[in-house]
């Protein structure tokens, strides 16, 4: 594409990750939450995908490093979500006071996990969409 | 003999199509009214107690990660299952599919 496309999306790429890891490690304090955050971040790979060459971005993540990423985090949210029943009102965490970034219980790393599982799917179908 | 019998399948068929119509039409005149809190025992509940119970103060975050977190895990299941879909239909055989 062209070069101001191309240096305009380069320094656009790392503030969407940004605000997307925001989104999530702030899910449980501000409005957004895990699913936002990973549309956001898949946003920003579409976006690297649409300037770049497609083949330029899977070979920085590949697809085999996307399949390990979303297994390992599926199998984290399940049992996180899991670990509920046996934890539900009294969280590991509770003891904290809310809007500290340490309350909430489980639901910081829930959304982390659960917007790595919304990042993958998109990437993955993004890829083999665009290959076809 | 096989025509009478989609005969009669067919008017049993209308028969509860219009039963079912029936209920779901008088049943609507039953709906509480739009945005008023009666009978909303549970959104107070939420409201009252998201904070205290899980400690976000994001109530929507404490109730999809937290009250309703077994919907959640489904939830991400489908998201799964729908990318394992979209790899099976669009793969090529010449590169291999988990190429």
């Amino acid at each position: 594409m062209d070069i101001i496309v191309r240096t305009v999306s380069r320094i656009l790429f790392p503030l969407i990750i940004l605000i997307g890891s925001f989104t999530a490690l702030h899910g449980h304090l501000t409005p957004g939450g895990a699913f936002p955050a990973g549309a956001i971040i898949a946003t920003g790979f579409a976006l690297l995908v649409l300037v770049f060459s497609e083949g330029d971005v899977e070979h920085k993540l590949t697809r085999n490093e996307l399949i390990d990423l979303k297994s390992v985090s599926g199998i984290l949210l399940i049992i996180l979500i899991l670990s509920i029943g046996a934890t539900f009102r009294e969280n590991l965490l509770s003891t904290q006071i809310p809007l500290n970034i340490w309350s909430g219980g489980f639901t910081l790393f829930s959304n982390i996990a659960g917007m790595f599982m919304v990042i993958t799917a998109i990437v993955l179908i993004i890829y083999s969409m665009v290959r076809e | 003999m096989k025509k009478k019998r989609i005969e009669k399948n067919r008017i049993a068929g209308y028969t509860v199509l219009i039963l079912l119509a029936a209920i779901l039409s008088i049943s609507v005149v039953y709906l509480p009214e739009f945005g008023s809190f009666q009978n909303k025992k549970v959104a107070l509940f939420y409201l009252r107690n998201g904070l205290i119970f899980t400690g976000s103060a994001n109530i929507v975050n404490s109730i999809v990660w937290d009250f309703r977190g077994y919907d959640t895990m489904g939830e991400e299941t489908v998201l799964f299952a729908a990318t394992m879909g979209v790899f099976l239909i669009i793969r090529r055989k010449r590169y291999g599919y988990n190429r």
